[in-house]
């Protein structure tokens, strides 16, 4: 059985100096002993195409410098499937999260530190303007071809910053220019900014900051025209592509893109590789080990231990919870966590041979409502923007009966903001206005100006009822609509016509992040604001911050659309501009609690109940996996605890 | 006479395809939002993050800033010249997509029809013959039951059973081991002794409900004088009755046949998702819901293609089989 390890770990209680370099980015990495361990130990059906004179030898394949893993609970055994699902289409990430992002960096298991992993180790150095990364010495792609700093040098030349292929994007500039890359040797390479850049490796640790290895040179270079301009034409006949970047991405793939896992030739530096592709019209997808994979495990035998990852697709999420009830899925969180499945999970264990894990809330809350304080209409807009007015809808909620009815108890009432036990917790951003009390509301609303009719509801100072809609989409969480409802009423006592507005999540997105037509939107908030996080409910720097979708665009286009925002934005956005820059854990902390307080005076987002956590299903049998892990995109779950050192226990 | 009929039915086919492309193209981009909207939403359903940057360049490239006329013209430019784009998606072309799953798509359409007729036709002539006998009622009910429930509930159903009770798994139309392996003897018995469940699920309301057709059609025939005539003159039961009035009541039968083609490709789309059939049915639902433009376009052009032929075959083998039609 799974041991009880690693939920201690994973408590933040009492490890407050652990988890305040969240927001470190720059911590001088320790560099994993690398002489210490030789590769010794490998998969059985390795070994006989090593005896067959088909395959180097495991010391040779995972490189001199190979990164020495230690298990979870035990050094495992080889052999067995994996298996998982992809829902349909469009479920790439799915096998991205299993398999992870294989950068230069990622996190570790409790989501505190990040640590080396393409890279062997990287210093920081003149401010955090410059990072020089040091490769592993004869890492190989999946294909047997070495991997080094030209790789490095394709991918960011190339790729990166050809706005030909694509505008680079945002991560890779510092002060308005993008990052300069240059090859000190095989091995090394360095990255400089304009400005110092703090967070810039808890980016490169999130799943989108792949890019600098994400590519392997040698094969993707031919669909380039800076490398193949004779031979591009026919090959871009020859696969039906309309041009070179479609046949790169049919190729090469993208980071969160389907085609990513569709072409079985395509070089990798992941534990697992595609040999059953993913592209339209397949019915499972699977991978299997990567003969060159660079982890071993303390005993030397090189990683993955698991044969293959095996995922049917299945087209919807009944079938899914099906097919975990028989017993034929080994491990499952994603799809099939909302708390509705957990009853009927929970029933089948015994037959399914599977018990739950914990996915942990990074914070925040998993329902926010934001009124739209750039709505075009500008009655609504000054309404909008009169803090006493959402101070007084805060009130007027009576959350702890939202939490009983809808909940089934379980939850806290919560604005926004990491718990109590994260070092970025703000209790005034998190904790403020969470009373039900409905006088105070009337009384904050009566000091407005806003006068009862006789139907109950109040009066704008044109005499326009106080009434808006709140969009919502209803297949994203079935909660929301449940609470909107009860929150509707708690509203219309206080003598606020909110209306529920249930759409389809593409009319959604065009509707309130597009075209900035919505009164208010609802949204989830799980956040801790840690480096690599978009913290979209304080600053509106995505399409994902409801209340100033104007105000983002300004941000994100430097001025030129959208529309400038007040003093209070402009501040945050400052600082959250110096904040990413930060290479201080403690300075980028008092610089995103200093966010915190500005956003806490203004009170943008109104939050319900804390997030809760979800359970996911493993089998009782595959060792290895933590019993409790965060949950969230950045991490992104379940990689960081390394699939690869997860095993099957034997009879 | 018929080549003339041909000939001009064919003729006709082509404006009405242009007139069908252009609302077909109209529908799917109708719809706010794009491609990149539904992947954006579709990413955010399971907490993932997508990058906004990234979006909005591929907007650009695809062109989805551009007017709808332009987007037409550009895609049906394309149609014409044999390219139908690629999907956005998969970033595959569209034609390999849609070939790739057709040959599944026709043996299950096939199975079907053959599986509807086989059971529809005897059993429409024994209710017919023997009204209100107790084989006539019991048929009668199972009929109803078949029309009145939905194919993908009936699926939805017949999977938690097999589940829960026998452990055993019945969507998809290959065992594991076959499902990616190349073609073989082996392979198609894997597939006989699968599709019979997904045949008997999108079987059973046509079969009921041609039950019930040739049931009434055959009971208007069986009281015509040109019947008692025949009985008069000693000519056997069943070789009257399959002789004469069946050979009328059976015009049904020939008409679904134009129907059959466009089912081809939409045939019972929400019970193959729901059964994880490997057929088109999934990917066009998918492509429209995904708003993948030229993919569901292409799928569209298709089934029109598809049921304007299927009538016109339908029309020229009731011109054969029933000489009143042809000699009209």
């Amino acid at each position: 059985m799974r041991q009880d390890t690693a939920s201690d770990t994973f408590t933040p209680k009492g490890r407050g100096l652990a988890r305040l370099m969240l927001g470190a980015a720059i911590l001088p990495l320790m560099a994993f002993s690398t002489a210490a361990q030789d590769a010794t130990g490998q998969a059985p059906s390795l070994a006989a195409m090593v005896d067959a004179g088909n395959l180097p030898p495991v010391a040779e394949r995972v490189g001199d410098e190979p990164e020495v893993v230690n298990p979870l609970n035990e050094v495992g055994a080889y052999g067995g499937d994996l298996r998982i699902y992809l829902r349909g289409s469009s479920d790439h990430n799915h096998i991205l999260r299993v398999v992870g992002p294989q950068g230069l960096v990622r996190w570790d298991p409790q989501y505190t530190e990040i640590v080396p992993n393409v890279a062997e180790r990287v210093e920081v150095t003149e401010g955090g303007r410059v990072f020089t990364f040091h490769l592993r010495d004869g890492m190989k792609w999946s294909d047997g071809a070495p991997f080094t700093a030209d790789d490095v040098m394709f991918n960011v030349e190339d790729l990166v910053l050809n706005e030909e292929f694509a505008p680079t994007p945002p991560r890779y500039t510092s002060g308005g220019e993008p990052m300069q890359v240059e090859k000190l040797d095989d091995y090394t390479v360095r990255f400089t900014f304009k400005e110092p850049y703090g967070d810039f490796l808890a980016e490169l640790a999130s799943p989108l900051g792949q890019h600098p290895v994400l590519y392997a040179k040698h094969y993707c270079s031919q669909f380039l025209p800076a490398y193949n301009s004779d031979g591009l034409a026919a090959l871009i006949e020859e696969n039906g592509a309309t041009d070179w970047q479609n046949l790169f991405l049919q190729k090469c793939g993208d980071l969160e893109i389907p085609a990513r896992w569709g072409n079985p030739e395509r070089p990798t530096l992941d534990p697992w590789v595609i040999s059953e592709p993913y592209v339209g019209g397949a019915t499972r997808v699977v991978m299997t080990r990567n003969p060159y994979f660079w982890q071993i495990d303390t005993e030397g035998n090189q990683l993955p231990y698991i044969d293959q990852v095996v995922a049917p697709i299945d087209q919807d999420v009944e079938s899914l919870i099906l097919s975990v009830m028989g017993g034929n899925v080994d491990f499952g969180l994603r799809h099939i966590d909302p708390p509705a499945n957990r009853p009927v999970l929970a029933q089948n264990r015994e037959k399914g041979d599977y018990d739950f894990f914990e996915a942990k809330s990074t914070g925040g809350t998993d329902m926010s409502i934001s009124l739209n304080l750039t709505h075009k209409d500008p009655e609504k807009r000054a309404l909008f923007r009169e803090k006493d007015f959402r101070v007084a809808l805060s009130l007027g909620m009576d959350r702890q009966e939202i939490i009983d009815t809808v909940m089934l108890g379980q939850g806290e009432p919560w604005q926004q903001g990491p718990f109590e036990d994260h070092p970025y917790h703000h209790e005034q951003i998190a904790t403020q206005f969470l009373e039900h009390d409905p006088e105070q509301a009337n009384a904050l609303l009566d000091g407005l100006g806003l006068e009862r009719g006789e139907d109950g509801i109040r009066r704008m100072a044109n005499g326009d009822p106080v009434r808006f809609q709140v969009d919502v989409i209803p297949t994203f969480d079935p909660t929301w609509v449940d609470s909107l409802q009860l929150i509707e009423q708690q509203w219309a006592e206080i003598g606020v016509d909110m209306e529920i507005n249930p759409m389809e999540r593409t009319f959604f997105y065009e509707r309130t992040s597009n075209s900035n037509d919505h009164d208010a939107a609802v949204w989830r908030a799980t956040q801790s604001w840690v480096a690599g996080q978009i913290p979209q409910m304080l600053v509106p720097v995505h399409h994902d911050s409801r209340y100033g979708i104007a105000w983002k665009d300004w941000y994100l286009s430097g001025g030129e659309k959208g529309e400038e925002p007040p003093a209070s934005i402009k501040k945050r956005l400052e600082l959250y501009d110096a904040a990413r820059g930060m290479t201080d854990a403690e300075e980028r902390r008092q610089a995103m609690l200093e966010i915190a307080q500005i956003a806490a005076d203004e009170f943008e987002t109104i939050g319900v109940s804390q997030a809760l956590p979800t359970y996911g299903i493993v089998k009782n049998d595959l060792m290895n996996v933590p019993e409790s892990m965060p949950s969230s995109w950045y991490y992104p779950t379940p990689s960081p605890t390394l699939p690869q050192t997860w095993f099957w226990k034997s009879e | 006479m018929l080549l003339v009929y041909i000939a001009r039915r064919i003729l006709w086919a082509i404006p009405l395809l242009f007139a069908v492309s252009l609302i077909a193209f109209a529908l799917i981009t109708a719809p706010p939002g794009d491609y990149l909207t539904t992947f954006a939403a579709t990413l955010a359903q399971s907490g993932d993050v997508v990058d906004e940057a990234r979006l909005d360049a591929l907007r650009e490239r695809y062109g989805f800033d551009q007017p709808f006329i332009i987007q037409y013209f550009r895609w049906i430019g394309g149609v014409l010249q044999g390219d139908f784009g690629i999907s956005f998606e998969w970033q595959q072309p569209v034609s390999q997509l849609i070939w790739e799953r057709m040959a599944l798509s026709v043996t299950l359409a096939l199975a079907t029809l053959m599986f509807t007729w086989a059971m529809a036709l005897p059993i429409g002539i024994y209710s017919a013959v023997r009204k209100y006998s107790i084989g006539d009622y019991f048929f009668t009910t199972i009929g109803f039951i078949g029309l009145a429930t939905p194919n993908f509930l009936f699926a939805l159903v017949l999977m938690y059973v097999a589940v829960v009770h026998f452990g055993s798994d019945v969507s998809g139309l290959f065992s594991e081991q076959y499902q990616d392996a190349p073609w073989s003897l082996a392979k198609m018995g894997d597939l006989a002794a699968h599709i019979w469940i997904p045949v008997i699920i999108l079987g059973t309301s046509a079969t009921a409900s041609l039950v019930r057709i040739m049931r009434a059609n055959l009971l208007d025939e069986l009281h015509r004088p040109y019947v008692t005539t025949a009985r008069a003159k000693g000519l056997s039961e069943w070789r009257l009755i399959l002789k004469y009035p069946v050979r009328i009541a059976i015009n049904p039968f020939i008409s679904t046949i134009g129907w059959a083609f466009p089912q081809l490709i939409s045939g019972a789309v929400i019970t193959a998702f729901v059964l994880s059939l490997p057929t088109s049915g999934p990917l066009m639902l998918q492509a429209l819901l995904a708003q993948d433009m030229y993919l569901a376009g292409a799928f569209i052009l298709l089934l029109c293609c598809l049921s304007i032929v299927g009538m016109l075959v339908s029309d020229i083998l009731l011109a054969v089989i029933d000489p009143r039609i042809r000699f009209r």
